[in-house]
């Protein structure tokens, strides 16, 4: 009897309205629970298109989605109640304050009262927001505000945690914060589906690798074993390249 | 709420102070329509009764303002034809010298054709020249046919009841002198049939219209509708910050995220009227204008206000959601709103509009809003009564859901 992957993805297209050409073609993937899978690709790879339709923000124009054995074609609320997302834009308003803005997105995901009030403070307290927390996050540096960012889709324990480049164009310092804590929630059984361009940072965090090319998976497995697999390269970006090619990508 | 004073301003203050100048500018409008007087050259120069029961009637009737003597002096029936042909009268009325005596001949005569057996002893006045009465009536040519209508019906009137009297007084002069039967003079004549005005409405409301009735719901009305610009703004934001990405991907329909806004706009919209309704009731009266009288359906009232705002929200979500860019909805949102509004009545209420006009007002939802309000006000109508205004604005809302909703959901299985 074979078990089911915690995510399944089979044969996932998208051809996006006034477009000829797949932006994602028959895409398939296994992601088991409590991995951390780092989808990795150049620009206009397909890896956005994949993780939102992961997400549900995006219908596929066909395939099939399974997430936690719910179907996304006929679960989709099922799913959405179980994920976290944190999107590669700032999602955030910015006339609110930290606490407000995670106020709100906390209550969407049926957080209330103390419990919230409580988690909020906690978690304002780890990403070293206390003070800002009524601040309006328009004043708010970039790097502060990916924090709030990742905490308004955190607040309410995700199962699965989707995250569309979570450290792009911030310090060093902000991308440790949050590094450090996609591992926490990671070994409290969190899985997580990340995108991103830093070869490094996903080499170091992520269990499992797949590396995504013109709207298909290309290459896939655990850092480690991409590694041993290319016997000619010595990082995963030296494998990033072989695949992809050093030509410049819009 | 506070932190954002100049949000607040938009949505409450400017609306109040609309209303108030709105109301003040277009009362002297609503007073021309209603009470204005037409001012009028009257040259009498029949120092008999037709003359002088002209010249009280015309000044008993309170709708003319009569002139008959420019610096001091009598004004001629030709300086009377200047004046108007000048454009500084619109008419001007020229009774003849001899008009009590020729209107008294011509009854003698009819009296007299009727019993020729006694025209003989039918006294008829030989000196009078003219054989038939001829009061003129000089007319701007720019003057509205219903003035016109207005000052001949006035005049028939007044000639009419010289006529009648006369013919009495002959009547009464025969039978005393040829059948020893003595006469008296009617008493009250002419006051046999009695003319009562009265508004219709239920109840016997004594509520009389003006310009406050009209001014205060309309322009309430106006401001509402114009919660479309925020309220688009708002989503259109919300889509651009990519807010609206998170809340796709949460549990529950954006529908609900929707219907949460919507709940919102429509209580500011409920607040904006409150305080629209109050400026008429207690501002409007300082600066000397009559209160806003609300008449006495309170319910039927808030649900009239309750169905324009949530008319006003449906609208707003609906252009928010299929304008692309901010600047679309502004201007799509403004114009459109000044577009609802002139053809509902707001500006130009629609009893004064062209027919045509008056038909294609009744498809802007501020029309059924507007009916609405004068039917509570002026005719004192109930929750039944406007039951087919309110009817047409939740439709208007549902459709406008209804069509967001469909919109929605078509753009996320293209997209």
């Amino acid at each position: 009897m074979t078990t089911q992957p915690y995510i399944s993805v089979k044969e996932l297209c998208k051809i996006y309205p006034n477009s000829d050409t797949f932006a994602v073609k028959d895409l398939s993937l296994d992601i088991e629970k409590g991995e951390i899978f780092g989808l990795l690709g150049p620009n206009g790879a397909g890896k956005t298109t994949t993780i939102s339709m992961l997400c549900s923000l995006l219908s596929p124009t066909s395939g099939k989605i399974i997430i936690d054995k719910h179907d996304m074609a006929v679960e989709v609320n099922k799913i959405r109640k179980i994920v976290g997302v944190v999107p590669q834009d700032i999602t955030l308003y910015p006339k609110l304050t930290a606490r407000e803005n995670l106020r709100f997105f906390g209550n969407m995901y049926g957080l209330k009262g103390k419990e919230l009030r409580e988690k909020i403070d906690f978690y304002l307290e780890e990403f070293g927001l206390i003070n800002k927390r009524d601040k309006r996050v328009e004043t708010f540096s970039g790097g502060m505000k990916r924090r709030i960012n990742l905490l308004a889709g955190t607040l309410h324990n995700p199962d699965i945690l989707f995250l569309d480049e979570p450290t792009v164009g911030i310090d060093v310092q902000s991308r440790l914060v949050i590094i450090d804590f996609l591992r926490k929630l990671n070994s409290e059984n969190t899985t997580i589906v990340y995108t991103s361009h830093h070869m490094e940072e996903a080499q170091g965090l992520c269990t499992k690798i797949g590396i995504i090319d013109k709207g298909n998976i290309i290459a896939t497995g655990s850092p480690q074993q991409l590694i041993s697999s290319h016997t000619d390269c010595e990082s995963l970006e030296d494998i990033f390249i072989k695949h992809t090619g050093r030509q410049l990508r819009d | 709420m506070l932190r954002d004073i100049a949000g607040l301003a938009i949505l409450f203050i400017m609306p109040m102070a609309l209303i108030l100048i709105m109301t003040l500018l277009q009362d002297n409008t609503f007073k021309a329509l209603e009470e204005n007087k037409i001012d009028i050259i009257l040259v009498n120069n029949d120092a008999g009764e037709l003359g002088q029961a002209i010249e009280k009637g015309l000044d008993e009737a309170d709708f003319f303002d009569i002139t008959d003597s420019i610096s001091d002096k009598q004004v001629t029936a030709k300086q009377a034809y200047s004046l108007v042909a000048n454009g500084k009268y619109q008419m001007a009325i020229v009774i003849p010298a001899d008009a009590t005596s020729c209107i008294r001949n011509n009854v003698t005569k009819q009296i007299a054709s009727q019993i020729p057996d006694l025209a003989e002893y039918i006294p008829i006045d030989s000196t009078v020249k003219s054989e038939k009465l001829d009061i003129q009536i000089l007319f701007d040519p720019i003057t509205k046919s219903s003035f016109k209508t207005s000052i001949q019906s006035a005049l028939m009137q007044f000639t009419s009841k010289i006529e009648s009297q006369l013919a009495f007084k002959i009547y009464g002069k025969i039978f005393k002198e040829h059948l020893e039967i003595d006469v008296k003079e009617p008493e009250n004549f002419g006051s046999l049939i009695t003319f009562s005005e009265k508004y219709a409405t239920n109840e016997d409301s004594r509520i009389i219209p003006n310009s406050v009735q009209h001014n205060v719901p309309a322009w309430t009305l106006f401001a509402m509708f114009f919660i479309v610009i925020p309220l688009a703004g708002n989503i259109i934001k919300e889509r651009e910050s990519g807010s609206v990405l998170r809340l796709k991907t949460m549990p529950g329909s954006y529908s609900a995220v929707l219907l949460g806004k919507i709940s919102i706009y429509f209580f500011i919209g409920l607040i904006q009227a409150a305080l629209m309704i109050s400026i008429g009731v207690f501002v409007l009266p300082l600066f000397g204008l009559p209160s806003l009288v609300l008449g006495s359906n309170f319910i039927a009232l808030f649900a009239i206000v309750a169905a324009a705002a949530l008319a006003a929200v449906g609208f707003g979500v609906l252009i928010g959601t299929i304008a692309t860019t901010h600047e679309q909805a502004s201007i799509f949102g403004a114009v459109s709103t000044v577009i609802l509004a002139a053809l509902g009545g707001i500006w130009v209420p629609t009893f004064i509009m062209p027919e045509i006009m008056r038909k294609i007002s009744v498809m802007s939802p501020m029309n059924w809003a507007l009916n609405g309000f004068y039917d509570i006000f002026l005719r004192d109508s109930d929750i039944y009564g406007i039951a087919p205004y309110i009817g047409l604005l939740i439709l208007f809302f549902g459709i406008s859901v209804a069509i967001t909703y469909l919109y929605n959901k078509y753009n996320r299985s293209i997209s």
